[in-house]
């Protein structure tokens, strides 16, 4: 049986998807998950789900619509730029759209 | 884990789920997070009518994405206060809908013409992404983590509101004077946004020992009115002669005089008691009913339940 694994480097962080284990029971794939994915990299914790719990959707499925596919502009801070300086804390949202937009620029290269 | 475990380890994303967290602990989040879902939900509904009434395609587009972000945000956040097991969503939806739900006081006014618009888009949405700022260091994290996503989207929401208010205040003279109006109507709303300045808020003290508040209200109004006010003036705005609000040169601080502000209107709309809590919540408890048939629909599908309806209010 299959089972995916998701690492937290340290407390408060997102955990990530890192690969998967096979093993019978939930409780060999905790121990599997620690050795194979909680040994190299600091780990704080592990999540560890059944292959089969876990749905998927593919960028290709028909009439699935990923952002960054249909144009928008007007989703974004980037789009309305009237003045030169903004709070901070609006100036922080833009910055992380515009990290958001050049990743969706990478994607599509 | 008891409350002094709670005070001595709070800090920044420090409780989830996986904690045994105290009841009052539970309870102050749940107060918090409910209300700011309520206002999220509440907002949307203010701002829903100007999808229709945009005077442009471009207006009409940005609009119809902003609610739709602001619904979604709601629903975030009911889920990290689902998180804490006092209340389910669908309670928190009925209390919303019975008028029991608490929510911001700026979205118990009724909002009719479209130079009212920035008034909420720029300026309460300005002070509420202030304030969600700080609550991404919230002490619970499913709280900071739909912070991370609403923050995110909230940038574009306010520098919409402020394009807006630039190309209202950069028309006719008679547009021009209009939404002066409508920022005095507001103004002293928008100034109660963060409450009273002497501290009369009786749920800061616990809510800051426990870190799910990280900064005062006085704090927040102070870096709001900091950021807002010259991008009023900017803009062509004025200031009212009343309330009077001015920086005392001597602490380089804001003030705000608390007289000239209706505190029985904001203690009446605090309890959901003026005369547009009862319009905005009937409106929300009748789309709230109208669309009873789709949450069957999803929950029990093919089984026929109660008729379509249009959630057109």
């Amino acid at each position: 049986m299959r089972w995916e694994v998701f690492r937290q480097d340290k407390k408060k962080d997102y955990h990530t998807y890192v690969g998967t284990v096979h093993a019978p029971n939930a409780e060999l794939a905790k121990q599997y998950a620690e050795v194979q994915h909680g040994r190299r990299k600091p780990t704080n914790s592990l999540w560890i789900v059944p292959k089969d719990a876990v749905e998927t959707v593919y960028a290709d499925d028909p009439g699935v619509e990923f952002g960054g596919t249909t144009q928008k502009d007007y989703r974004w801070a980037t789009a309305y730029s009237t003045d030169e300086t903004f709070a901070e804390e609006i100036e922080a949202s833009q910055r992380e759209q515009e990290e958001a937009e050049r990743d969706i620029a990478e994607a599509d290269r | 884990m008891d409350v002094e475990t709670v005070e001595a380890r709070a800090g920044p994303r420090e409780f989830g789920p996986g904690d045994d967290m105290p009841e009052e602990y539970r309870k102050a989040a749940t107060r918090m997070i409910q209300f700011h879902a309520n206002s999220e939900i509440m907002g949307a509904y203010l701002e829903r009518p100007f999808i229709r009434e945009a005077p442009s395609i471009d207006r009409k587009l940005a609009f119809s994405a902003k609610v739709q972000d602001e619904i979604g945000h709601g629903q975030l956040l009911y889920r990290a206060a689902e998180e804490l097991g006092v209340k389910t969503r669908e309670q928190m939806l009925d209390e919303l809908a019975r008028g029991e739900g608490k929510f911001l006081n700026c979205f118990h006014y009724p909002m009719e013409r479209w130079e009212e618009t920035p008034m909420i888009a720029f300026f309460v949405d300005g002070a509420a992404m202030r304030r969600q700022a700080t609550l991404k260091r919230t002490s619970w994290e499913p709280y900071a983590h739909a912070m991370d996503k609403i923050c995110f989207e909230e940038g574009f929401h306010i520098k919409h509101g402020e394009s807006i208010l630039r190309e209202l205040m950069t028309g006719p003279r008679a547009v021009q004077e209009r939404t002066q109006a409508a920022f005095e109507e507001w103004w002293p709303r928008i100034l109660q946004f963060f409450g009273p300045t002497d501290d009369q808020s009786t749920h800061h003290d616990f809510s800051a020992a426990v870190g799910l508040k990280t900064m005062t209200n006085d704090a927040l109004r102070q870096a709001f009115l900091n950021a807002y006010v010259p991008k009023a003036r900017q803009y062509g705005l004025e200031l009212p002669d009343e309330p009077r609000v001015y920086r005392d040169a001597e602490t380089d601080r804001w003030v705000v005089e608390q007289d000239d502000l209706d505190w029985d209107e904001f203690w009446t709309v605090a309890k959901n008691d003026y005369d547009g809590s009862h319009v905005q919540i009937g409106k929300r408890e009748r789309t709230q009913e109208a669309v009873e048939w789709v949450r069957d629909a999803i929950e029990s599908p093919g089984q026929g339940g109660v008729t379509p309806a249009a959630a057109d209010d």
